[in-house]
């Protein structure tokens, strides 16, 4: 729905939480259902797996964590196999938040709305954040990205004590939410030919860089050379046209 | 299982455990970020290659999802969650981007073939 200049700051942030409650919450919420059945198999209490969920708040961060614990992983070789797989928030951060930036804000407050950003904000914000007036992009944003939160710490909750009674299809299921959404929140962010280039090779050269470099290097690299293919496309036609 | 650190062991590790090696790893590029992206005009060159970085980041870890699968979707052939993943992404571009269709049918897709040939 769109939003008017003239609104108070509650009716926006009703606005911003009604927007995810349309269909991404609930997407991010079933995806990080298997977080909390991950959690459970490692023995970790029920609060850490919602927890992780409002404070790493990244399920590919999570899954590798309470997986990697269950394989017994060296902790110093999780953290970075954590790390690398969040390498992504890097970019991500940095084109978001020039559309959330306003005059006098603090870096407290900047570093407050980039811990929300994941997949499902960043694409529905890149989309439609620009058509928000800009003093009220703030508080649209904190009502989208918290009714996904909380929708998504319920999630976690009721996955630690109902998912291992789910037969595999639907477990299956669950875990193929992940992959299915990002691409399907991808597809709906595109706007010029430059970004389905971006979205074709980067689908393409994951998987060629992570059997001939590996050792978790390889997402990066394929990221920087399909995004930068991309870039000089969209460069060309900007100046041809 | 990976065993606590002794010397930070008991009630609290799982705790300790979360902040230290997946909140920490993971918030440090968003705060990094906020440094960097200071003073960046949102139309900036700049900005648009490291959004298309992360457009293909983003479609990288859909890729690797697929080819090697976590847990329970590995009983999925890879054929199947490949059939999932490509219907979604075909309704997206048959019906002008209607997303809660696009995901169901991707999802369909994948559970009926798990049920079907599933291992």
């Amino acid at each position: 729905m769109s939003v008017s200049a003239d609104w108070s700051w509650q009716r926006v942030a009703l606005a911003g939480a009604r927007d995810a409650l349309t269909l991404p919450a609930w997407i991010v919420g079933f995806g990080l259902i298997g977080i909390g059945s991950l959690a459970r198999d490692v023995g970790y209490p029920v609060d850490v797996a919602v927890l992780s969920t409002i404070l790493v708040w990244a399920g590919p961060s999570q899954v590798l964590f309470f997986a990697s614990i269950a394989a017994g992983a060296a902790w110093g070789a999780i953290a970075i196999a954590v790390g690398f797989a969040s390498l992504r928030f890097l970019p991500m951060t940095m084109a978001i938040l020039p559309l959330l930036r306003r005059p006098g804000q603090s870096v407290w407050q900047q570093m407050w709305l980039a811990h929300y950003v994941a997949v499902t904000a960043w694409t529905e914000g890149l989309r439609r954040l620009p058509g928000i007036p800009p003093h009220q992009r703030v508080v649209y944003f904190l009502g989208f990205a918290n009714a996904c939160m909380v929708v998504s710490s319920i999630g976690t909750f009721s996955g630690y004590y109902l998912l291992g009674a789910l037969p595999t299809p639907f477990a299956a299921g669950l875990l193929c939410l992940t992959p299915i959404f990002f691409l399907v929140s991808l597809t709906a962010g595109l706007r010029h030919i430059a970004d389905v280039v971006a979205m074709m090779l980067g689908l393409a050269l994951a998987p060629l860089c992570e059997r001939f470099i590996g050792g978790g290097f390889d997402l990066i690299v394929s990221g920087l050379i399909a995004g930068s293919i991309a870039f000089l496309i969209g460069r060309r036609r900007k100046a041809a046209a | 299982m990976t065993q606590p650190i002794a010397l930070l062991d008991g009630p609290f590790w799982p705790y300790i455990a979360l902040i230290l090696f997946a909140v920490l790893p993971t918030e440090i590029w968003r705060w990094l970020a906020v440094g960097l992206a200071r003073g960046l005009d949102p139309d900036s060159p700049l900005l648009e290659w490291v959004r298309m970085v992360a457009t293909a980041l983003l479609a990288g870890i859909v890729a690797k999802l697929i080819v090697s699968p976590p847990g329970a979707l590995a009983a999925a052939p890879l054929l199947v969650r490949v059939a999932g993943v490509a219907t979604s992404a075909a309704v997206m571009a048959l019906t002008r981007r209607r997303m809660m269709l696009a995901v169901a049918s991707g999802e369909v897709v994948l559970i009926g073939g798990v049920w079907l040939f599933g291992t």
